[in-house]
């Protein structure tokens, strides 16, 4: 531990070093979300995957006519730090890519809601400002 | 206009349209938690309409310079032109830190996404804070 690189005394936190990522409680993430916000203009819903050590996240978006689709191109899983009644649990980081935005995220649970905050960056030249938006989300069974 | 959610799809004034107040980010963020073991301080400053930050770190004898690093300001929505959170990245070899921050009633919420490079094998890190603006007017 004494020869590990840091810059931050967080970094030599004991739960980091021991963790072997399928010790971490993935269970309150994994599944399908509703927005408690029936009529956003944001995500209706979101499913979070797990695959062995891999995690998957798709959303729908509000659309005019129905849900746009949203497919992750990357999801990296983190140690969540905010410890919940003692309990060591994950978030993730995502990335959304469409092309003519791009939507970076991370997603955690807080006391049994979802919270997914967005940073969404337009690449077109629509001239519409670079936004954040935070949504909430509960389990629907 | 393309769109993956109505959020996204706005009327634009082009009166309206032009470049982006930053004067809500500026100025020195000090942590609220006086016992944290990670950024302690932020300095966000603004030359010729660009921000930078500049971070400070918890290490065993005192703060940790982390340097400076450029950053792309959001606002609260795509028609909004005040500054309402930002990101920046910061690579020391050994490891990343991704920060994405957003002001909620004054407080600067600061997300850090720490992943390692090494090969220590530690776990890569989510961790959230809030921080206050220095004012000195008390």
């Amino acid at each position: 531990m004494e020869n590990l690189e840091f810059n931050q005394i967080r970094d030599l936190d004991r739960a980091l070093i021991d963790s072997d990522g399928q010790s971490l409680n993935a269970d309150r993430l994994t599944g399908d979300w509703l927005n408690t916000d029936r009529n956003t203009r944001g995500l209706r819903e979101i499913t979070i995957e797990r695959t062995g050590e891999r995690f998957s996240v798709s959303a729908r978006g509000a659309g005019t006519d129905g849900s746009i689709d949203w497919l992750a191109k990357s999801v990296t899983v983190l140690a969540n730090l905010e410890e919940e009644a003692g309990q060591r649990s994950i978030a993730l980081a995502a990335d959304f890519d469409f092309g003519f935005m791009r939507a970076e995220t991370y997603l955690r649970v807080n006391k049994g809601v979802l919270v997914i905050v967005l940073f969404n960056t337009f690449k077109d030249q629509s001239g519409r400002t670079d936004y954040v938006t935070r949504e909430f989300f509960y389990r629907p069974d | 206009m393309e769109f993956a959610q109505l959020y996204d799809r706005v009327e634009l004034d082009s009166k309206a349209v032009g470049p982006m107040d930053l004067s809500p980010l500026p100025g020195v963020w000090l942590n609220s938690n006086p016992q944290t073991n990670g950024i302690a301080r932020m300095v966000m400053s603004e030359a010729a309409g660009r921000l930078s930050l500049q971070v400070s770190a918890i290490g065993p004898d005192g703060l940790i310079d982390w340097g400076v690093a450029e950053v792309q300001a959001y606002g609260s929505t795509p028609t909004a032109r005040a500054g309402a959170g930002f990101s920046c990245r910061f690579d020391f070899g050994f490891a990343e830190s991704f920060l994405q921050g957003m002001i909620m009633k004054g407080l600067l919420v600061l997300a850090e996404i720490r992943t390692f490079k090494d090969e220590s094998n530690r776990a890569d890190y989510f961790v959230r804070e809030y921080f206050a603006l220095e004012h000195q007017r008390y």
